[in-house]
């Protein structure tokens, strides 16, 4: 019905009314925009969803680990690798636990150390011409502790010693590998779906730093 | 045809109110028929739950989780980055409401309401198709029984964005402003793309103004001394608002909808840029356009009919359905041809253009009910383009 057709004496207040919820609508809009625009959420969102630094959305995961034992990232061991990924990672599949954007993470709890540790880790390039090589950047707790160029398509050993800097007193270990040349599905595609590399195998072993 | 003789001058207003209720009745039963049948040609199973089963694909899926659980708070569980947020609410919690009332499993109840809900914009359409018997017929053949029926009739938002859109686009051609707000924010609630209805309402309102003599600088003023159309225009994004605030109080981002395109790999670009990669997609296995071909193509269609819309001095439908396609088209090809067929205002108009010859409109008829087995089959088998 037209507001027009509404009778005289009550026009008024219609009108009134229509005002004062025109105003309501968009106060609570206003309000609404104003909060969307300050999203209260933790720092692992807001890299991932909002800001786009990462592709590696970070997980409270950790996975308990005993010093000296292999696990593998093949299909065979995917259960018990699944408790130490964190993010960044696709499978496992019969040649490795594939990467996934461009860092992956591996969270891991071990027991108390009164020595240092070496990390084994047996890892596969992605290989897509003309990319045929793949720098990966491997911290530890947020310490750069080992760059390794990959090439070809056989797994290859990756051995080294983790910088003491990195263990201090903690009981946890945090893995990034960060990858400088992954391959994006298509050129217009999403960076969280680059690929770099193939990990098979991780070992931690305690070693003398004296 | 029989139906367009119920529907000559001649015949009484009662005869043709069963002609325009029987029509998308028809079709429901024949559009059920043809992609039962194609579902019985290629699944193993039978009855209406496998049928109902066999067509939710793709997004389906998240709506039937949003109906059954709600959305997920973060962190998302099963160390999963996707949430539900991206997909909008008001349609899983229709059905939510009416399994209540019919408690049956989802996908059935889903089935159902969707079914409904073409209909009932089919209904909507004939006085926005100007009551034309053979376009009405057209449309609702495409709708029930066309090559894209599974998409108005298996869980996904088309059928009930249908219906919102109609019922905006016929609330505005009876200047009836305030029903053209609440349906648009039910349709603003329904799919992100809803909100931009409020442009077509703004037009319409400029329209009327300048039909009662008033000039375009004097347009503001007399909205502002107009509450009725203020609080039109500010209630049509209401649900959009209603979602934002939701997920700001559950997840602390009302943008969470946007933010989490990223989990599914949309990254925003140039719209020429994807179109051109779709349509250089060449098959290199045969001469059938691939998925990508396909989804440029329903883009480019899209933009040409909202120009045609447009050249029929229908401005609000026009930009309403460029911006439905432009917009989705900063991200990427994904879904294109299911946004452009659930583009009312640009089904009418091709059932109105098809309409305009009696062997345009037996052949398009035709077209329609044959490929509604064939797009059924493919759908079922996962086809990239009809996601």
């Amino acid at each position: 019905m037209p507001w027009s057709d509404i009778p005289a004496p009550y026009r008024r207040a219609a009108w009134l009314s229509g005002y004062a919820f025109a105003a309501v609508l968009a106060g609570s809009e206003i309000v609404i925009l104003a909060l969307a625009l300050n999203p209260n959420v933790n720092a692992d969102y807001r890299a991932y969803y909002i800001d786009q630094t990462t592709t590696c959305l970070n997980r409270d995961a950790i996975g308990s680990y005993t010093l000296g034992e292999t696990v593998s990232f093949r299909s065979d061991g995917a259960k018990r690798a699944a408790s130490i990924k964190v993010c960044g990672w696709s499978g496992s599949a019969g040649d490795g636990t594939h990467s996934l954007g461009e860092t992956s993470r591996l969270r891991l709890e071990i027991p108390p150390l009164g020595h240092g540790l070496a990390a084994t880790l047996q890892m596969a390039a992605v290989i897509r011409p003309p990319q045929i090589t793949q720098r990966v950047v491997i911290s530890v707790n947020g310490i750069r502790a080992h760059a390794v160029t990959l090439s070809g398509k056989e797994p290859r050993m990756v051995t080294f010693i983790i910088p003491p800097a990195a263990l201090g007193k903690t009981d946890t270990l945090d893995i990034a590998f960060d990858y400088l040349d992954g391959i994006p599905q298509t050129p217009a595609a999403s960076n969280i779906y680059k690929r770099s590399i193939k990990l098979v195998s991780f070992r931690l072993d305690a070693i003398d730093t004296d | 045809m029989a139906l367009e003789d119920v529907a000559r001058p001649s015949a009484g207003g009662r005869s043709i109110a069963v002609a325009v209720a029987a029509v998308p009745l028809l079709f429901v039963v024949s559009g059920l028929a043809i992609r039962y049948a194609a579902f019985a040609s290629v699944s193993e199973g039978s009855g209406f739950a496998a049928y109902a089963r066999a067509l939710c694909r793709w997004d389906c899926a998240w709506y039937i989780g949003i109906s059954e659980l709600g959305y997920e708070r973060f962190p998302i569980p099963n160390q999963s980055n996707v949430g539900r947020w991206g997909f909008f609410p008001f349609y899983p919690m229709l059905v939510a409401a009416i399994r209540v009332v019919f408690p049956f499993p989802t996908i059935l109840v889903a089935t159902v309401t969707s079914i409904v809900c073409s209909y009932a914009a089919c209904l909507v359409a004939w006085p926005l198709l100007e009551k034309n018997m053979r376009a009405y017929v057209l449309y609702c053949a495409f709708l029930l029984s066309g090559p894209f029926s599974f998409h108005f009739t298996t869980f996904l938002t088309e059928p009930l964005f249908v219906l919102l859109t109609s019922c905006v686009f016929l609330a505005l051609k009876r200047s009836s402003y305030l029903a053209a707000g609440v349906s648009s924010a039910l349709l603003s609630a329904t799919r992100l793309v809803g909100v931009l209805v409020v442009f077509a309402t703004v037009i319409q309102m400029f329209r009327e103004h300048r039909e009662q003599g008033g000039s375009t600088l004097s347009f503001p003023r007399w909205v502002l001394g107009r509450p009725d159309l203020l609080v039109a225009i500010f209630i049509s994004p209401a649900g959009l608002f209603a979602y934002i605030l939701f997920l700001y109080l559950t997840i602390g981002d009302g943008f969470a909808f946007l933010h989490v395109q990223r989990a599914f790999g949309r990254v925003a670009g140039n719209p020429l840029v994807f179109l051109w990669d779709g349509l250089s997609a060449v098959s290199t296995t045969g001469w059938l356009p691939t998925a990508p071909q396909w989804s440029a193509l329903a883009a480019i269609t899209g933009l040409a009919l909202s120009a045609v819309l447009a050249a029929r001095r229908q401005y609000g439908a026009a930009l309403f359905c460029a911006l439905c396609i432009i917009l989705p088209l900063i991200t990427n090809l994904a879904s294109m041809v299911r946004y452009v067929i659930g583009l009312a205002p640009l089904t009418m108009l091709v059932a109105v253009l098809l309409s305009a010859s009696r062997l345009t409109y037996l052949a398009a008829l035709v077209f329609f009910l044959g490929a509604c087995y064939f797009m059924t089959v493919a759908w079922i088998g996962g086809y990239l383009a009809l996601v």
